[in-house]
């Protein structure tokens, strides 16, 4: 199967759910976990296929789409968009589990779903400015459905709050974007034509930036990051996976594969305050973390605080940097949704609270205890433990900023000590609380439905895996790595 | 032979006045609005069939009168947005007599016809009186306080920006010694810098942006939005706007090319350029800042038109070929999701008894198409693809910059990241109406009964809808008949 098959499978899925009866809602669930697997099965085998026979040429797909203004449907699939489909398909597949009982709505519900994943699959695979913006800009209507009908506290502000910056974003991306195609003479939105023409250092300084910041907003940067814990506390749980395990992603990568090859003058400009604003968002978001009452709003920034160090990755312009960021898109989407999964479905469901001081009264390792193994596992990915993804993600990040800035290592020391210390902390209050003799025993709770199991268990192997044999994935980056859009911007091999 | 179209209306409209006569006189009541809307349709379709048979070669016969591949495509399309004007049938009980209502619909389109196919001023003039006064009427037909404040506003404000536009025509005559565009043109050439000119070009801009309810002379729009029966304000935001933007393309983009001036950032130059990009910013501004405060759906959709004349403007004022073609698109896209839009709250107001963003609550329960083609309107004025509003703005903008981007750096980069943010805004208020159709429940004690709408009420909603969604995935459909249309006219620039 070919990466062609991942957006259609996405995009089929929603339209097949809207279209169901209103009596065969129930059948919605079934239809978008087999087009989320079928998503995922066709990611995987192009990878493995890939893996196979590195020096093939990549699968593309390229049709003329709108001349007048030189507009194609360029999709083409090299090892990072392979690894990044990959995540998305593992992570959509998780997502539906973990809403394998939705009653509200679910036809609706799927289908802004499978939308989101469509959308993401496709700006992973875009080799076209505007294909890439219109995948981009798909997700942003679903994503404000899902918030504001199925969320939950503070719904209606945290969506509209969410939808503000991501479409103020959108805007900066379509100046900077729209900017690259006028100043490279107005014949082609092709990625490979816009890196290739050379911009006035002039105009690059202020493009750059524009272009930019419009993804590191959507990827959480500091100090443009505060729609991040707000929206991923009122989302539903699929949503809250969803966004912090790709939507924010694709800010990442679009800075990564948009913004730095098309201005790398404006980069390299531009590096050290990206290195500066994701150390701050490393830090800010861990000690933020570690004051919250709310397990969701603990996750929440702690999301910022490792989308921090991603955007270090690409701000230290190496080969291990970039390598680290990506790899850490990686585990970070596997272990948010992770996290996100047990804290808004599997605890919240049964104990409808969050609160960490209310989970005490709960016991939830004894009450619930798959619940806290995976939450503990999952802690301990997220923590950065050997043996699990996060682990091989940030060593590669922090080798890459030892060959730019050495001293900033220090920095991201303490934020990876932060970090420990906020994940222990929430781990221990919501799952092992200390308790008296005294205290009243807790009610008991419903068991893990399989579902629920599947999808943790999916996703903690995934994490394992990565963390055990990195290898494959660290190939398949390396391919991406290769391509001529990062030799300009990549200070050391 | 040229003028069939034109006849065609002329001649329907009589035999409406004819009809509503005849069968007063022979019943004693008046005549049913379903035979006056199916005489105006059929009327309206013939008329477009006219247009077919109308040689494209050989010229008109009459100077006064343009043959050119502009008009054909024009003329096409305001018949086709003014047909579905015609089919969203006005509410009974604003009209007490649908024979004359539609006569005057069919005449107001006969002026419109006019306006855009001809280059010599004192013709165009009286066109655009010849659809004013009868869009006055329209506005004015139901014998409501509200109706006549905005047909009495419409008419005053109209009747100052006549008057402006005579007298600017007449300062061109008094510099060229001739109506005639091509002549005007030629002559200005010579003297670009000619203040008589000038001057009354500056005034004839008043009069259009008055057309075109460009801020800073939009005051009459909320109030003929609000007031005026739905199927005349349709014609307004529609049709009645494609003609407006094609009259200055052709008085400024084709005729006055040498006077444009320059809008660039650091190379401003008087010129038309330079007015309408402030036009056009202040439009951009004033539309969306003032509409997000809207507590009732029309007024917030004359803000909204408000805003989008300010993003055609910004089109018009690179003054090249793919911009104002761009700005051509955007004005038709914008029509259709316009209407389409007034069509749903035509429909909604009907039943809710006014057009507060709350009647719109529970909208996808009551009416399921109705919402899902309330969204597809709406996510296309706000630019979210993959509709055909927002093909039209990235062409927009791209287009505004590729083209302005030739003589400096930063072109006209201020107008569109201007344009671009506030666009990002818009999105807000949108988001407000949609919000209410989707994700609010209609409140159990003002349960609104829902009734079915007429089959042409229905077309009015489903057939933009369907062009909406056709024209954002192929936009090629509609921009290459305009490119080539535009080409034939500015290869002689």
């Amino acid at each position: 199967m070919t990466p062609a098959w991942t957006i259609p499978s996405a995009f089929a899925g929603a339209l097949l759910v809207l279209l169901l009866p209103a009596r065969m809602a129930g059948l919605s669930r079934v239809i978008a976990l087999a087009s989320a697997i079928l998503g995922a099965v066709a990611a995987g085998s192009s990878c493995l296929a890939r893996l196979g026979a590195p020096d093939a040429p990549v699968w593309s797909l390229d049709r003329p789409w709108i001349p007048a203004f030189g507009i194609r449907f360029h999709l083409a699939a090299d090892g990072l968009s392979l690894a990044l489909i990959l995540l998305t398909g593992i992570v959509a597949i998780a997502g539906v589990l973990f809403s394998w009982n939705v009653e509200k709505r679910p036809r609706a519900f799927f289908a802004f779903f499978l939308t989101i994943i469509g959308g993401v699959y496709g700006v992973f695979l875009s080799r076209d400015g505007f294909l890439l913006f219109v995948f981009y800009e798909i997700v942003i209507l679903p994503k404000y459905m899902l918030i504001a009908i199925w969320g939950s506290t503070r719904k209606e502000y945290g969506a509209m709050k969410l939808t503000m910056y991501s479409i103020g974003a959108s805007a900066l991306i379509l100046v900077g974007l729209a900017t690259a195609f006028a100043a490279s003479g107005g014949t082609s939105f092709d990625l490979a034509h816009l890196a290739a023409a050379s911009y006035p250092p002039a105009l690059q300084a202020w493009a750059f930036p524009v272009l930019f910041l419009g993804f590191a907003v959507l990827a959480g940067m500091w100090p443009f990051h505060t729609w991040a814990p707000t929206g991923h506390v009122a989302a539903p749980t699929a949503a809250s996976m969803l966004l912090a395990g790709v939507v924010m992603k694709l800010g990442a990568y679009g800075a990564l594969c948009v913004a730095m090859p098309l201005f790398p003058q404006g980069f390299d400009q531009w590096r050290p305050v990206i290195a500066a604003l994701a150390v701050i968002g490393i830090l800010h978001g861990a000690l933020t973390a570690l004051s919250q009452k709310d397990l969701k709003f603990v996750i929440g920034y702690s999301s910022v605080s490792h989308m921090g160090f991603i955007l270090l990755g690409l701000a230290a312009a190496t080969h291990w940097g970039l390598r680290g960021a990506m790899l850490q898109m990686i585990s970070h989407g596997i272990i948010a949704g992770l996290l996100f999964g047990i804290a808004g479905r599997v605890v919240y469901e049964r104990t409808h609270t969050r609160d960490l001081a209310a989970l005490k009264d709960f016991d939830l390792w004894k009450t619930l205890p798959g619940a806290a193994l995976g939450f503990t596992l999952a802690t301990a990915a997220s923590m950065g433990l050997p043996g699990f993804s996060g682990f091989v993600a940030e060593v590669s990040v922090v080798i890459g900023l030892w060959q730019a800035w050495p001293w900033l290592v220090l920095a991201v020391a303490l934020g990876i000590i932060l970090t420990g210390a906020f994940s222990l902390r929430a781990l221990h209050k919501a799952f092992f609380p200390a308790r008296n003799a005294t205290d009243p025993a807790p009610r008991a709770l419903p068991a893990l439905s399989w579902p629920e199991v599947s999808a943790i268990a999916l996703l903690i192997l995934v994490s394992a895996a990565i963390g055990i044999y990195p290898k494959p994935w660290v190939l398949l980056i390396d391919d991406g790595l290769r391509s001529p859009l990062f030799q300009s911007i990549l200070t050391k091999p | 032979m040229q003028l069939l179209p034109e006849a065609v209306l002329v001649l329907t409209a009589l035999v409406l006045l004819g009809v509503t006569v005849a069968v007063e006189s022979r019943s004693g009541r008046a005549v049913s609005g379903g035979l006056t809307l199916s005489i105006a349709s059929a009327g309206v379709l013939l008329a477009l069939l006219a247009l077919f048979r109308v040689p494209a070669e050989g010229g008109s016969g009459t100077p006064l009168v343009a043959a050119d591949s502009l008009a054909r495509w024009t003329k096409g399309v305001i018949l086709s947005l003014g047909l579905l004007a015609v089919l969203l049938p006005p509410a009974k009980r604003e009209i007490a007599n649908p024979g004359e209502f539609h006569a005057l619909m069919l005449f107001a389109m006969a002026g419109l016809l006019l306006a855009a196919g001809t280059n010599h001023l004192l013709l165009l003039f009286v066109s655009l009186e010849l659809a004013s006064l009868s869009l006055y009427l329209l506005a004015g037909f139901p014998r409501t306080a509200r109706a006549s404040e905005a047909s009495l506003k419409y008419f005053l404000f109209g009747g100052v920006s006549a008057a402006f536009m005579l007298f600017g025509l007449s300062l061109l005559y008094g510099f060229s010694q001739s109506a005639m565009l091509p002549v005007i043109a030629a002559k200005l050439g010579a003297a670009p810098d000619s203040a008589l000119a000038m001057a009354g070009l500056l005034m004839v801009l008043v009069g259009l942006g008055f057309k075109l309810a460009a801020a800073p002379f939009h005051y009459w729009a909320p109030d003929v939005y609000q007031g005026a029966p739905a199927t005349a304000v349709a014609l307004v935001a529609a049709a009645s706007k494609v003609a407006g933007v094609v009259v200055l393309v052709r008085l400024l983009v084709v005729g006055f090319h040498a006077a444009s001036g320059s809008a660039a950032w650091g190379g401003m130059a008087a010129g038309w350029s330079l007015w309408l990009a402030v036009l056009a910013a202040v439009s951009i501004v004033f539309g969306n800042i003032l509409a997000i405060a809207q507590t009732s759906v029309r007024r917030l959709l004359a803000y909204s038109a408000v805003a989008n004349s300010g993003y055609l403007l910004v089109g018009l004022c690179a003054n090249g070929r793919s911009a104002a073609g761009a700005a051509l698109f955007y004005v038709v896209v914008y029509g259709l999701a316009t209407l389409g839009a007034l069509a749903v709250t035509a429909a909604v107001e009907r039943e809710a008894g006014n057009d507060r963003p709350e009647s719109f609550a529970g909208l996808v329960r009551r009416s399921p198409w109705r919402a899902i083609a309330l969204l597809v309107f709406l996510s296309s004025l706000a630019g979210i693809p993959p509709l055909a509003g927002f093909f039209g703005k990235f062409a927009l903008f791209s287009a505004a910059l590729a083209e302005s981007a030739e003589s400096g750096a930063a072109g006209l980069v201020w107008l569109v990241g201007l344009a671009a943010v506030m666009s990002a805004v818009s999105l807000y208020y949108y988001l407000m109406i949609l919000k209410q159709a989707f994700v609010m429940e209609a409140s159990p004690s003002g349960e609104i009964q829902t009734h079915g709408i007429s089959p042409a009420h229905a077309l009015a909603v489903g057939l933009p809808a369907v062009a909406l969604v056709v024209l954002g995935l192929v936009p090629s459909l509609l921009l290459d008949p305009i490119t080539s249309a535009l080409g034939e006219l500015l290869a002689a620039r």
